[in-house]
């Protein structure tokens, strides 16, 4: 019965052996795909580190087309960065790649503060002296006019804050404000100048255009504009010669958008930048996430009538970046920045002119400015702050800037990291 | 008497086959050296990002001798290029890495 079987058994033992042989090799090759995969993945993503660093840190700072170049000079290391500006910032862009294999990663890149030349207020010397009055708080370095700072009593409040008046090193300023980057404002202008003669319309209700692909851009030239019930997140820029009017309905992140005037709908939540060569008005309860920017940009003469350039924030607003107007030729007003009532900004207000704060209005970190407006319904004060608290301890360390404004080290940083694929 | 020389025969060709690919799969299996070596490797790698200068040093983690290389990358005054490698008791080669570093003596 052995002897009869013997063969058979020997076939089922060799089919089994067969199986579990095949499985083996089946195995080993998947375990091995799988590594080559993620050594391939390894070494790209040491690639991409390193594009990135090579634009944080190289001296090419140019924004010219995509440039692709071997690392090491060997096979495996190929990359392509790309710099594009973006307003403030500078987006980055970097491809590494091995055949078909691809990673890509876009970052907005900003810059490290300047300690020497930070100041939690920078007023110039124009021979008068700082008035405080009310519960105003000054914390942090501050460069002042020699005449120096003194307590007032305006608006029925004597002066209640702390006795030292200013919680900080106090050091004179100069006649004049330390100006913006021209080498940035130059882009802005190039910007601006570019012909942007196509209306395109805005359809449908979100559009997401990544870093890593054109810039989509949308003019609507003369015709008044409301954005409303959209999502526009991304590479997108808007354009418009006359008023645009952004609802609280709107969601807008990381978008540009220039404009003659701009009004923004109470209520709005967004993380954009916003510049308009006019007027910025922005009502209450509105939330500006980091990083946002409001700029008032002019760069040329006004032709006919003049009008103030003014940015308006309303009461009860939150805005965490930078506030900034900038004139080239003077104009016969003062560009005008207005900090409504129980407003609060993270970050830097630069204004070349006048700078007015309401009731309980709060900076946490910088504010530069030609000169403090103060007014009550029948007085116009000048350089006095009521009831206003400007604090630098209270902005986040890792606070990073633009190097339009004059307290930006060249250092720069890994601002946001928006595109992996 | 036949039918037992050949199950016999069999079971032996396929048992040697067998061994065979045994042993050629586990031959050319991940070497666990290596993947502790990379591993080895990247954590120097992100400690050494704080380097500054141009330095060549060599040093032992575990069974490794580690040798890091950190020079100018393409005369740019804020990037380094530094260069890993791992060795293992035997002094063979076992890993490298390559990236492009921002020089900390700014």
């Amino acid at each position: 019965m052995l002897k009869a079987s013997a063969l058979y058994m020997v076939i089922i033992i060799a089919l089994v052996i067969g199986v579990i042989c095949s499985s083996l090799i089946a195995s080993a090759y998947f375990y091995r795909a799988q590594y080559q995969k993620t050594a391939r993945y390894s070494l790209l993503q040491n690639n991409l580190t390193s594009g990135i660093n090579i634009l944080l840190a190289g001296d090419d700072t140019t924004y010219e087309q995509e440039k692709t170049f071997s690392l090491f000079q060997t096979e495996t290391d190929t990359v392509t960065i790309n710099r594009i500006f973006w307003g403030l910032y500078d987006i980055g862009t970097v491809k590494a790649f091995i055949q078909k294999d691809t990673l890509y990663q876009s970052l907005s890149i900003a810059h490290t503060l300047d300690s020497g030349k930070w100041a939690v207020l920078y007023l110039p010397d124009d021979e008068r002296p700082l008035a405080v009055s009310g519960k105003t708080r000054i914390k942090g370095n501050v460069f002042i006019p020699p005449a120096g700072v003194n307590q007032a009593y305006i608006d029925n409040q004597a002066y209640s804050g702390d006795k030292r008046l200013i919680i900080g090193k106090i050091q004179n300023s100069q006649k004049t404000l330390p100006a913006l980057n021209a080498a940035r404002l130059e882009k802005f202008k190039e910007l601006l100048d570019q012909k942007h003669d196509t209306i395109s319309i805005l359809s449908g209700d979100t559009l997401q255009n990544s870093f890593l692909q054109a810039t989509r851009v949308f003019s609507f030239r003369k015709k008044v504009t409301t954005l409303q019930n959209i999502c526009l997140k991304g590479n997108i820029i808007l354009f418009s010669d006359t008023t645009l009017t952004i609802d609280s309905t709107a969601s807008l992140t990381n978008v540009l958008v220039f404009a003659r005037s701009i009004i923004v709908k109470s209520g709005f939540r967004g993380q954009c930048q916003l510049y308009a060569t006019d007027t910025i008005g922005v009502g209450q309860r509105a939330l500006f996430s980091y990083p946002s920017c409001l700029g008032i940009l002019r760069f040329g003469a006004i032709t006919g009538k003049p009008t103030e350039a003014k940015i308006n924030l309303q009461s009860n607003c939150s805005f965490s970046g930078l506030i900034f107007n900038y004139e080239k030729a003077k104009n016969v007003f003062a560009p005008l920045i207005d900090i409504g009532k129980n407003t609060k900004i993270k970050g830097q207000v630069y204004s070349q002119g006048l700078l007015e704060f309401h009731d309980q209005a709060e900076v946490d970190g910088s504010v530069f400015t030609a000169t403090f407006l103060y007014q009550t319904s029948f007085t116009r004060y000048e350089n006095y702050i009521n009831n206003t608290t400007l604090d630098e301890s209270l902005l986040s360390p890792y606070y990073l800037t633009s190097d339009l404004v004059p307290v930006a080290t060249s250092v720069k940083k890994t601002l946001q990291w928006l595109d992996l694929k | 008497m036949v039918e037992v020389v050949v199950a016999m025969a069999m079971i032996m060709v396929v048992f040697s086959l067998a061994m065979m690919i045994f042993a050629n799969v586990s031959q050319s299996a991940l070497s666990v050296k290596k993947v502790q070596a990379e591993a080895i490797l990247r954590d120097v790698l992100l400690k050494a990002s704080q380097a500054s200068g141009n330095t060549t040093q060599s040093f032992n983690v575990g069974d490794f001798r580690i040798e890091e290389v950190v020079q100018n990358y393409q005369d740019q005054k804020n990037l380094s290029e530094i260069e890993l490698t791992a060795y293992d008791v035997n002094q063979n080669k076992v890993a490298t890495f390559q990236q492009v570093i921002i020089s900390q003596h700014e």
